[in-house]
């Protein structure tokens, strides 16, 4: 297994390394991509087992652009930190209960699960992920009405879990900052967080580096939880989440987090609109490290 | 392989046109152009390919310099095919040794040739940081080149320096003096000029891109401070990683010191307004893609380490 694993390593790719392989073996892969005719991407059998887990029995609602989308680029611009957004649209917005969002052929497909609290208007959950190969990624959302809707996209990268940990993964553990924007609607969030996945070699020892992720956030604005999220070793390094509603957001908004040693972060944006508002400590069992 | 056989039946033709007495192209191997650029410079002048179109492996400019004692070479191209064809075309002009084979950074379009030159054992020279950069990428290259390297294709190909620049070193080629300098993280984190002071001609490997849109791949601020400081130099002429020499250095920094701050100014602005990554991608430097080639394949990348970076300044 672990030899298995090794093998499969590949550094950081060279930026114009990246596209070429990418574009290369794109053509392969139209030919499947096409001849699925329900709008979804292909299937695996991560998907299924994982269908079968989440939701037996249900069926999932094939959905219109407007009511939910996933943005996921098709050659992302790094494998390490691939950008994905889901949109929700008005007849979505505050009927939202939970998301999945799942990368069908990575180590551990599940990348984050979003409870959003009732009454919540989640408009928009940005991310960034890491893909291990050539993958379909999907977003699969309960409503407050008990239906199930998924949206999938098919992404072109390799490499992305095992890509050594950038020069930008030293800094303060935990630090938060907070960026709203001046409309106060979305805020970007940024956590200083190595989110190693287990699959990656220091590149002067030749060790493995063992996993050390953000496994728990939680927003909540005087007390009141707005959003958690369950998140694992598919979250790129340095997480980043935005979050954008229909309506200003409330202010205050807390944010604490988790990580898999049991470290415990926090930070406070006040409602500044202006600057870097944050506010960030650290504390618990596995303090600041 | 069938699309890249079909390229070299193309440029036959072509390369009997451009071979008449009168032009400057020399073939030194069938489908290897060089030109003289001054006494003792010889230049190869990449095509300006994506990395995933036929004819990759010979994209970046490379070339070399011709003392009484010694060759130098600068890069060597992305297949050890373009490397044997610039040592082709080196033994074509002169039996004088090939003491140095210099490369001015990691990636693969001016490294994977320098096996080709293992024979006629050079010293290889680059960057302090060139070393460490090739232990990073050579399992990577191996395994997405492989096609680029003598079969069957292993990282001990991959040839890393015997000599390391820490700031600045002379090479002397025997009434030609080279002066190699080793610069902070610009367009990689082990970029490396090379200037022949007899002729004044400046190697900027890819510390300047022409035509050819910049790929970031090591600080988009570090590289502006770098232009800074190559605009001050006086040379006579300026041999760029990628596009036509340029006579003006100064005048041919300007498009690339133009991007880069675009590009940095883009977005700064969009972090300050807690935009998205991918509307960094859309929006970002958007003004300046007419006057780019191959802006797909690198433009979104660019704005993706920027964004990262800045993230946490």
């Amino acid at each position: 297994m672990h030899a298995h694993l090794i093998s499969r390593l590949i550094s950081r790719p060279q930026p114009q390394a990246r596209a070429s392989v990418l574009a290369c073996l794109l053509l392969g892969f139209c030919g499947v991509a096409s001849a699925v005719g329900d709008g979804q991407t292909p299937s695996s059998g991560a998907w299924e087992y994982l269908q079968r887990q989440f939701y037996p029995d249900r069926t999932l609602g094939v959905l219109d652009e407007r009511f939910m989308s996933l943005e996921a680029p098709a050659n992302t611009p790094d494998p390490a930190a691939t950008p994905l957004t889901l949109h929700f649209g008005d007849a979505a917005v505050g009927h939202i209960k939970q998301i999945r969002v799942i990368i069908d052929n990575n180590p551990s497909p599940v990348a984050a699960t979003f409870d959003v609290a009732s009454g919540a208007r989640v408009a928009e959950i940005g991310l960034r992920v890491r893909i291990d190969r050539f993958t379909s990624v999907r977003a699969i959302a309960e409503t407050t009405d008990g239906r199930v809707e998924m949206r999938s996209a098919w992404v072109n990268a390799s490499g992305g879990c095992s890509a050594p940990p950038s020069a930008l993964s030293a800094g303060t553990l935990g630090e938060i900052r907070f960026r709203p924007s001046p409309d106060a609607r979305s805020m970007l969030v940024s956590i200083r967080h190595p989110n190693n996945s287990g699959f990656q070699i220091d590149p002067r020892s030749g060790e493995p580096i063992a996993s050390h992720y953000v496994s728990h956030l939680r927003f909540s604005s005087d007390g009141r939880t707005l959003l958690e999220a369950n998140t694992g070793i598919s979250l790129s390094e340095n997480p980043t989440l935005r979050i954008a509603s229909d309506q200003p957001l409330p202010a205050p908004i807390s944010l604490d987090v988790v990580d898999s040693t049991d470290a415990h972060f926090n930070a406070s944006w006040s409602g500044a609109l202006a600057g870097n508002s944050a506010s960030s400590s650290a504390s618990g069992a596995g303090g600041t490290r | 392989m069938q699309p890249r056989a079909f390229l070299q039946t193309l440029t036959w033709p072509l390369i009997a046109l451009l071979s008449h007495p009168g032009a400057l192209a020399i073939a030194g191997a069938p489908g290897f152009q060089l030109q003289q650029l001054a006494p003792g410079v010889f230049v190869h002048i990449g095509q300006q390919l994506a990395l995933d179109a036929p004819g990759h492996d010979d994209i970046a400019n490379i070339g070399f310099v011709l003392g009484t004692h010694c060759v130098a070479v600068i890069d060597t191209g992305g297949s050890v095919r373009v490397g044997r064809a610039l040592r082709a075309a080196i033994r074509q002009r002169s039996r004088v040794p090939i003491c140095y084979v210099i490369n001015t950074h990691v990636h693969v379009d001016h490294v994977l040739g320098n096996a080709a030159f293992v024979q006629e054992r050079p010293k290889f020279v680059g960057h302090a940081a060139l070393a460490a950069a090739l232990a990073r990428s050579r399992d990577f290259f191996v395994q997405q080149y492989a096609e680029d390297l003598d079969q069957p294709p292993d990282t001990a190909q991959i040839i890393g320096p015997d000599i390391a620049v820490g700031q600045t070193l002379v090479l002397d080629l025997g009434d030609r003096r080279l002066s190699l300098r080793a610069w902070p993280v610009a367009h990689t984190d082990c970029d490396l000029t090379v200037f022949d002071e007899r002729s004044g001609t400046l190697w900027t490997g890819d510390l300047l891109f022409r035509d050819r849109l910049p790929a970031v791949d090591g600080s988009a601020s570090g590289w502006l401070s770098v232009l800074d400081e190559l605009e001050r130099l006086q040379v006579t002429r300026a041999i760029p990683g990628h596009g036509p020499v340029a006579s003006d250095l100064p005048m041919a920094l300007q498009p690339e010191r133009r991007y880069l701050r675009a590009l940095i100014d883009g977005v700064r602005d969009e972090l300050a307004r807690g935009g998205s990554m991918q509307q960094a991608i859309v929006q970002v430097a958007a003004a300046e893609q007419p006057h780019w080639l191959l802006w797909d394949s690198t433009h979104a990348r660019n704005v993706a380490h920027v964004y990262e970076q800045m993230e946490w300044q």
